[in-house]
């Protein structure tokens, strides 16, 4: 043997260093040591789903590429009906992201169903449902039916018993007719009502939805608001439009990635409105934008 | 839409996708070895008849040969050139079986039907580390998005041709491929929201 191995250890070092690598990656010797484990299986659940508040947020902030997207926001979740306002750029959309765990916080603590934010994040899309803007880019599958039943497999029911429940789910929203038909052939509406149901499906705690009325009409758009606020689970809200938050019970205000004001609905409403009013008077040309 | 499948609940629907899949590749398997053109002209009454079982709608589905005939003909012309007319007939009454009895397959099979058939091939990835699960899920993505791809690349030709008054340009090429990055960036987002391509039950 010589003096050095190929690593470059000293020989005397050798079995110091080979067991201080042993003691970081496996920490249990009784473990088969060089075999990878399996991935989260028999893992135990880290999240509370009855967990009061559902999410707990103290100083997180969120940087991504050196840009400041959130910053030193402490707040806790547990109303039924939350909203959020903000202008563009305002971090709305990074801040409910990291609900769902699409958006990992790089400062403070956030805790989610009781369980830290990062150990959480596998777990997170059982009890928090996202639904996007853009409806587009959600359903992934090519029929409705499949859509729907994608859920049910990904909770790990079997092809023919999610393709059923999938069916009757549809049945009980009224809404059967659609089974079939190809994703890209439906209206704008009954593309963002199948993404809502897709995620329902599933039967999450809570359902936090990213500006789900953007695309759609007028009446189409109170359709599926009445839809949403008729539903059982906990929402969170983002909107451009304010009197979407008709009837909810708490509204957070996003500038700049800080949190500008929380409260009751038509408190924060009016502040917001003047807000814009007086951005608008200061800065009435578009170099305000 | 470019998913082939259509709608329906006849007996050829009901029928296990493995099964149809397996009867398609025996018969090939039969007919390769025949030559004679009236054992083709009576399988081809079978599957048209097959076809004609589905209604007016399967019926339909022939137009499929509108689009091939240009290369049949050629190739009957081509095998009449050399002065083996007997033989072009035969193949080209073969490729014309074969495709109208695969097509019927395709038509009457829904695609996870047809994915889960073909899972098994794609079993011996496992020993990689690749799930079967996954070139599942990739063929359902690209059976989604290829019209929406076609769609998005119609919205960036109008507004190309609303600014410059032509209507086709190389110059679409980089903003396509941009916009199809970000499309797929944003149903990646999508998918890892309802628990990512393996699943919550692991």
């Amino acid at each position: 043997m010589s003096r050095f191995d190929m690593f470059g250890i000293p020989a005397d070092k050798r079995q110091n260093a080979k067991d201080r690598v042993m003691a970081t990656c496996h920490p249990r010797r009784g473990d088969m040591a060089f075999w990878p484990k399996k991935k989260n299986r028999d893992r135990p659940q880290v999240c509370n789903p009855e967990a009061s508040p559902y999410a707990v947020f103290d100083r997180v902030g969120l940087e991504i590429g050196g840009k400041t997207i959130l910053e030193d926001l402490t707040l806790s979740l547990d109303e039924a009906r939350i909203g959020v306002v903000g202008l563009n750029g305002s971090g709305k959309s990074s801040f409910v992201r990291m609900l769902n765990g699409l958006r990992a916080p790089t400062g403070g603590t956030l805790t989610l169903y009781g369980a830290p934010a990062a150990e959480a994040e596998l777990e997170l899309p059982r009890h928090v449902g996202f639904v996007f803007q853009n409806p587009d880019h959600q359903a992934i599958f090519p029929t409705v039916e499949e859509e729907i039943a994608f859920g049910l497999t990904q909770l790990g029911a079997s092809k023919d018993d999610s393709r059923s429940r999938a069916r009757s789910f549809l049945a009980l929203h009224g809404v059967e007719a659609l089974a079939g038909k190809p994703v890209t052939e439906l209206s704008e509406g009954q593309k963002q009502l199948v993404c809502i149901l897709a995620v329902l499906v599933m039967e999450p705690k809570l359902l936090v939805l990213d500006e789900p009325m953007t695309s759609l009409d007028t009446l189409v758009t109170r359709r599926i608001r009445d839809k949403i606020l008729s539903l059982p689970q906990k929402i969170v809200m983002v909107s451009h439009d304010l009197e979407h938050f008709d009837g909810f019970d708490r509204l957070i205000w996003l500038e700049d990635g800080r949190l500008r004001m929380d409260g009751e609905p038509d408190a924060v409403r009016a502040a917001y409105r003047q807000d814009i009013d007086l951005r608008l008077g200061r800065n009435p040309e578009f170099a305000g934008l | 839409m470019i998913s082939l499948y259509l709608q329906g609940d006849s007996w050829a629907h009901r029928l296990r996708a493995g099964w149809k899949l397996l009867a398609v590749a025996l018969a090939s398997l039969v007919l390769f070895q025949v030559v004679s053109v009236w054992a083709y002209l009576a399988s081809l009454a079978a599957v048209i008849l097959c076809y004609a079982s589905l209604g007016r709608e399967g019926l339909a589905q022939l137009k499929l040969l509108r689009s091939l005939s240009f290369v049949l003909v050629l190739l009957l012309a081509l095998h009449w050139l050399s002065g083996t007319l007997n033989d072009g007939v035969v193949i080209v009454l073969r490729l014309v079986v074969m495709i109208l009895a695969a097509n019927f397959v395709s038509i009457t099979t829904r695609l996870d039907d047809m994915l889960e058939a073909v899972q098994p091939l794609f079993r011996p990835l496992g020993v990689l580390g690749v799930s079967p699960r996954k070139p599942a899920l990739g063929v359902a993505l690209v059976l989604r998005f290829a019209p929406h791809m076609l769609l998005v690349y119609g919205l960036l030709r109008e507004a190309w041709q609303a600014r410059t008054g032509s209507r086709n340009s190389w110059r679409l090429l980089a903003p396509f491929a941009i916009q199809s990055l970000r499309m797929s960036d944003n149903v990646a987002e999508a998918l890892k929201a309802r628990g990512g391509s393996e699943g919550l039950s692991r």
